[in-house]
């Protein structure tokens, strides 16, 4: 099984507060590893660290088995790693279909003359664009799909536009697929509906996933791992039941009984 | 729609040559080339053949020139800084505000010379013309906030600034339609032509006073900001204005108060700089008000003591700048430059150090 | 009568007052006194007069919520209203009239210079200072009851109204125009222009009205449905679009034969404006980084232009040649003007566009000032000649067609050029660099974090704006012949950022308009020339506040909401119920 993603010793601090200290995490091929841990663990820092957004102070960020460290962010999508936000990051006035066919364009070349001329490279370039934007958006079904792709994208349902972020990074042709609380204000029954395109985003389309959430039902259906954060460290590895029932984790989340 | 797993895009490598930190190796470069310049360019300056040479008094000349106009750009530049501290926006218009009080305080000017008052009583002359300088500012001020910034304080960060242009333009044009696009002569009091002694220089006199007095208007200004409760709003209003707001501060009010100060900031300016140049017209805000600017955002905009910091350094920069450092080359009129200079000056600041010299050496992140 | 607020019609009405004598120290009442509209008793002057008291009570009548309801005031009200507010404004010009008759003009003009006794003869009508007064008050009261009336009117008797009015002022400010386009077709046209007037004449005036009128109704009625109609067809086939474009097309070749040689030097400009317009629009319109110093570009390519054809210096003592010079066509010349400018853009942009939004702006307006200074400076004077210029730029001349002396020609080597920069721009902005430009826009980080490389993007817009905006400089210098530095100045950067803004951002059609309003009315009407900053800096003001997408907004963005509803509609029957309630449902 490859090795696709590697943390090495990762420490992130923002003037005196270390958002990451000496975080350590791997991803192999093929998998779907769930990150939990309380608000201000560090998760956010730490998918903006490995996709360039920002620069780890101390140790390593390794993507089959090449340190990415120092490559800006749209390199780094070009590798292979794709992601969404904790808040939806849309651009909103560019239609549905659109915002799809941006996640393609690391993948494409045509450049003024190209574009300008309409060389068949650039048709042939411009059509595979569209289709490939087309399948990612199909994956979520009838939601994105039809007299919709048209519509710009602020005229979307927050659950929507939940899925079409992840779409347009499905449109990358990612290898990894980052998710941040991909299901963040989704209602129970949209919650298990993604749910179950997770997994099928590994079997049908054969990406590994690294995802944050807080829904443990969620994290439960989903993951082959589970890795808990507090204060920036790893502070526990392993299967949901393994995880779940951690003393450190449950004393992260819930603080340690109080002395009687 | 695919229901068949489509296998991942092949595994893609990055070059060497595309890992480089190109902007870093540039920058890097270019700093090096204009050190280089800068340093080759004063040590040929500074070794000219005896007749060619600038005296140690031409220096010192340079210098106190260099304190006086950089006292008035700096108490401009404050202008600058205080709106841009409260509402994160470039008020470019703030160089016709400038314009507006010198403008004004024109006709005062000069009809109390005419009738003679101007030199027999030159205090209360003096204190009245400053009064109206600052009258008009603030009110050119406050209307142009009410009604061109006001209603886009919400908007994106250019649309603001591309009403201030307009503004500008349209204040410029407007007082040129009023009063005419000749220069007027602007009388100075006689007791400010000539020198004082000083330290055993002789120094003009008109250079002291300006000096003097935008010192004492900074002061006045820092402990304004720091010491009273409106300071206080304005402070936590360019901290955070939602929070602020929330606090029980009346935001459009402290915002108000803002433009106020800046624009009699401004009409003090006016007059001093229109008494030492002796002329107004109503492009006369276009450029200080561009190197009042500068300054600011050498000092670290949105910073009083970096206004202020910034404002003398540009000061300095100005008077000494062509003359040290062109001369040398052997660039003809070299204060032809003057001006190109400043805006070289901001050009390389924005572009290594966007923070200013009080800052953190980083942009601000979006 | 429900609903009068006294205190917010004086309030309008003064602030009317002080717009009204706003203009007439500016001189604009009296400078536009000469321009006869209609006849010789409607003069712009006069409507500019006019305005203020109707224009304030128009706004002081708008709907206003009150307890929670949008409340419409009533026709009567709206009279009394805007009479009210027009006489308060009538009043303050009355007042200022006595006022400076009674303080004594002459004095008034040692501070303003516009008030002269031609002004008060302009405001009194040739009468009686208190005659003059009353009169002024009157037109106040009269146009304010208009203005208020037209606010409170049914909006289907308000629209053909306010189309005849507009018809007419348009009309009447395009008289050096519309008569010799007559001439050239065969007809006389002094039954609607007066050849001593030069206005409109009363008859004229009427027909205009009524056409105007019965074409706003027709409109309304018909028109709404014959243009979706039209849309849908060129969407369906894209040879309708085309079709139209040619026929746009024609006319904007037809025009110079049509116009004359004095027409078409101003059309001349307004093409050399047009292309520094759509070079720029790359840059703000498209890839967001607001230059302000596009200038620099503008005077790169006129001297490097000039330099490449073999134009000499203008020195106290004749000519001289500069320390570069080469002898090339002009038809070569421009292409490594438009390349070099681009890699010029490359350099700067480089270390300057990671600068934020505003920041930038400055950046680049100080580099424009550097350029303009070194334009004029004693250090550059043996390349591009200094304060004193250069001349003999190439005539660029093909056969007959001599681009420099003849205005005609020239509109036809600024149109080719235009058109080109059209299609570049249209094909650009449909492209997958187009998407990346609006993705950058929308949320730079965001689209870095994509895949999308937001410097090399930014630099690419930069250089080609820049490489459009050299060909413009290109273009000037021909036209011209010679070239002098006052030329070169930040005015023409905020000339080619208020074409744009009026325009529209990113819209192509946006920059048409925006030239061809902001070049030329300016050079069609000598009167307007003199406020042409003014002008300038108002338009951008006003557009910021009041319509920030422009005159002619990115039209696609609009339409596709418009034909969502009905499609989503539609959709949305067929698919009745179908929605709810797919939490397992396979993809369709």
């Amino acid at each position: 099984m490859t090795r696709l993603l590697e943390l090495q010793v990762v420490t992130k601090h923002f003037g005196g507060l270390y958002a990451l200290g000496g975080l350590d995490l791997h991803v192999d091929e093929g998998e779907i590893v769930s990150v939990i841990g309380p608000n201000g663990a560090g998760k956010s820092t730490m998918f903006n660290v490995i996709t360039g957004l920002y620069e780890p102070d101390e140790g390593d960020v390794r993507f089959r088995d090449s340190s990415v460290v120092g490559l800006r962010p749209n390199q780094i999508t070009r590798l292979g790693i794709a992601r969404t936000f904790q808040t939806v990051h849309l651009f909103p006035n560019m239609t549905i279909l659109e915002n799809a066919m941006v996640g393609q364009h690391c993948r494409t070349k045509t450049g003024v003359f190209g574009a300008v001329v309409h060389t068949p490279r650039a048709r042939r370039e411009e059509a595979q664009i569209r289709e490939k934007a087309r399948e990612a958006l199909d994956f979520f079904g009838s939601r994105l799909a039809g007299y919709r792709q048209d519509q710009p994208a602020f005229a979307l349902s927050y659950a929507n536009r939940r899925r079409l972020e992840m779409a347009r990074a499905m449109a990358t042709e990612p290898t990894i697929l980052l998710l941040d609380e991909p299901t963040a204000g989704m209602n129970p029954r949209e919650t298990l509906e993604l749910r179950d395109l997770i997994v099928r985003m590994r079997d049908e389309r054969g990406l590994t996933v690294l995802l944050i959430e807080h829904d443990m039902r969620v994290v439960k259906g989903v993951s082959d791992r589970v890795v808990a954060l507090d204060y920036g460290r790893k502070i526990a590895e392993g299967s949901y039941e393994e995880v779940a029932n951690n003393e450190q984790v449950i004393e992260a989340y819930l603080g340690t009984k109080a002395v009687g | 729609m695919a229901t068949e797993p489509s296998a991942p895009a092949k595994t893609v490598q990055m070059s060497r040559f595309e890992r480089l930190p190109w902007r870093k190796v540039i920058l890097t470069a270019l700093s090096v080339a204009i050190v280089a310049f800068v340093v080759v360019g004063a040590w040929k300056t500074l070794t000219l053949p005896a007749g060619e040479r600038f005296s140690a008094a031409s220096w010192r000349d340079f210098v106190i020139l260099g304190l006086a106009q950089g006292a008035i750009i700096a108490l401009i530049a404050l202008g600058y800084t205080l709106v841009y501290g409260i509402l994160r926006m470039i008020n470019f218009a703030h160089g016709e505000i400038f314009m507006v009080g010198a403008f004004a305080s024109f006709f005062f000017v000069d009809a109390y010379a005419r009738s003679g008052f101007l030199d027999r009583h030159h205090i209360p002359a003096t204190i009245i013309v400053l009064f109206v300088a600052m009258s008009a500012s603030v009110i050119v001020a406050v209307l142009l906030e009410r009604i061109a910034y006001r209603p886009l304080r919400e908007a994106p960060r250019l649309v603001p600034l591309i009403t201030a242009i307009g503004a500008s333009l349209f204040l410029q044009n407007t007082f040129r339609g009023f009063f005419g696009s000749a220069s007027r002569g602007y009388p100075r009091p006689q007791v400010l032509t000539g020198t004082w002694p000083i330290f055993g220089l002789k120094i003009d006199r008109m250079e002291v006073v300006v000096f003097v007095s935008s010192a004492v208007a900074m002061i006045g200004l820092s402990l304004f900001v720091s010491r009273t409760l409106t300071g206080k709003s304005m402070r936590a209003v360019s901290e955070d204005r939602d929070i602020a707001s929330l606090m029980g501060i009346d935001v459009d009010r402290v915002v108000v108060t803002t433009f106020a100060i800046g624009g009699m900031l401004a009409g003090i300016a006016a007059v001093l700089f229109s008494f030492t140049f002796e002329q107004v017209n109503f492009l006369m805000g276009a450029r200080p008000g561009i190197a009042a600017f500068t300054a600011a955002v050498l000092g670290g905009i949105g910073s009083i003591g970096g206004a202020a910091l910034g404002g003398f350094t540009l000061g300095l920069l100005q008077s000494l700048g062509p003359a040290l450092l062109l001369t040398g080359y052997g660039v003809p009129s070299p204060f032809q430059l003057k001006d190109a200079f400043t805006f070289l000056v901001l050009v390389l600041v924005l572009v290594f150090r966007p923070g200013g010299l009080l800052g953190t050496g980083e942009a601000e992140k979006v | 009568m429900e609903g009068l607020r006294v205190r917010s019609y004086i309030r309008a009405g003064l602030v009317g007052g002080i717009v009204a004598i706003y203009l007439m120290l500016e001189g604009l009442v009296e400078r536009f006194g000469e321009l006869n509209l209609i006849g010789d008793q409607v003069t712009l002057g006069r409507v500019l007069l006019a305005l203020p008291p109707a224009v304030a009570a128009f706004v002081v009548m708008r709907p206003r919520t009150e307890a929670g309801r949008l409340v419409q005031p009533e026709r009567r009200a709206g009279t009394v209203g805007g009479a009210l507010t027009g006489l308060v404004t009538g009043g303050v010009m009355a007042v200022a009239l006595l006022w400076a008759d009674w303080f004594g003009i002459d004095r008034v003009r040692a501070v303003f210079v516009a008030a002269s006794p031609a002004l008060v003869e302009f405001l009194t009508f040739g009468r009686t200072i208190v005659t003059g007064a009353l009169i002024l008050l009157s037109v106040g009261v009269i146009s304010g009851a208009l203005g208020g009336v037209a606010r409170t009117t049914d909006p289907g008797l308000r629209r053909p109204l306010t189309a005849g009015l507009s018809a007419l002022i348009v009309f009447g400010l395009l008289q050096r125009v519309i008569p010799i386009a007559m001439v050239e077709i065969g007809l006389t046209p002094d039954w609607l222009y007066s050849p001593i007037t030069k206005g409109l004449t009363w008859e004229g005036a009427a027909v205009v009205f009524v056409v105007a009128v019965a074409a706003s109704i027709f409109w309304e009625r018909r028109g709404r449905a014959l243009r979706a109609e039209l849309r849908a067809a060129s969407d369906e086939r894209p040879s309708v679009k085309f079709s139209v474009f040619l026929v746009l097309l024609a006319i904007a070749a037809v025009l110079p034969l049509l116009l004359g040689a004095v027409v078409s030097e101003v059309l001349g400009q307004v093409m050399i404006f047009m292309l520094l317009g759509l070079g720029l629009n790359i840059v703000v319109g498209f890839a967001g980084l607001l230059d302000l110093g596009y200038v620099a570009f503008f005077a790169f390519g006129a001297y490097t232009c000039a330099l490449l054809t073999g134009a000499t210096l203008n020195t106290t003592t004749g000519a001289a040649a500069p320390a570069l010079s080469f002898h090339l066509s002009f038809y070569i010349a421009v292409w490594i003007v438009a390349l070099l400018a681009a890699g010029l853009g490359v350099l700067i942009g480089a270390p300057v566009l990671r600068l934020r939004g505003d920041y930038l702006a400055i950046v680049t307006l100080g580099l424009g000032e550097i350029v303009s200074i070194l334009t004029t400076s004693n250090w550059l004077q043996p390349i591009i000649g200094g304060a004193q210029g250069m001349r003999g730029v190439t005539k660029a001349q093909i056969g007959i067609l001599n681009f420099q002396d003849n205005p005609q020609h020239f509109y036809y080597l600024g149109l080719a050029f235009v058109l080109l920069a059209l299609f570049v721009s249209w094909r650009l902005s449909a492209s997958r660099i187009g998407r990346a430009w609006n993705a950058m826009r929308e949320d730079e980080q965001v689209a870095d974090a994509m895949g999308i490389n937001t410097t090399r993007f930014k630099l690419l817009a930069f250089a080609m704006g820049g490489a459009i905006g050299s060909v413009g400089g290109a273009l000037f210098a021909v036209n011209l012949g010679s070239l002098t530095p006052a030329s070169f100045v930040i005015f023409v950067s905020i000339t080619a950022l208020a074409v744009v803004i009026l325009g529209g951002l990113g819209s192509l059609p946006g920059v048409i308009v925006g030239a061809l309003v902001l070049i030329g009315l300016p050079g069609l009407l000598r009167e307007f020339e003199e406020y042409r900053l003014l002008i300038y800096g108002g338009t951008l003001v006003a557009i910021m506040v009041l319509r920030p997408q422009g005159l002619v907004p990115n039209v696609r963005r609009m339409r596709e909401l418009k034909e969502d509803e009905r499609s989503q509609d539609a959709w949305a029957q067929a698919q009745a119920g179908a929605d709810d309630g797919v939490a397992a449902e396979e993809p369709a």
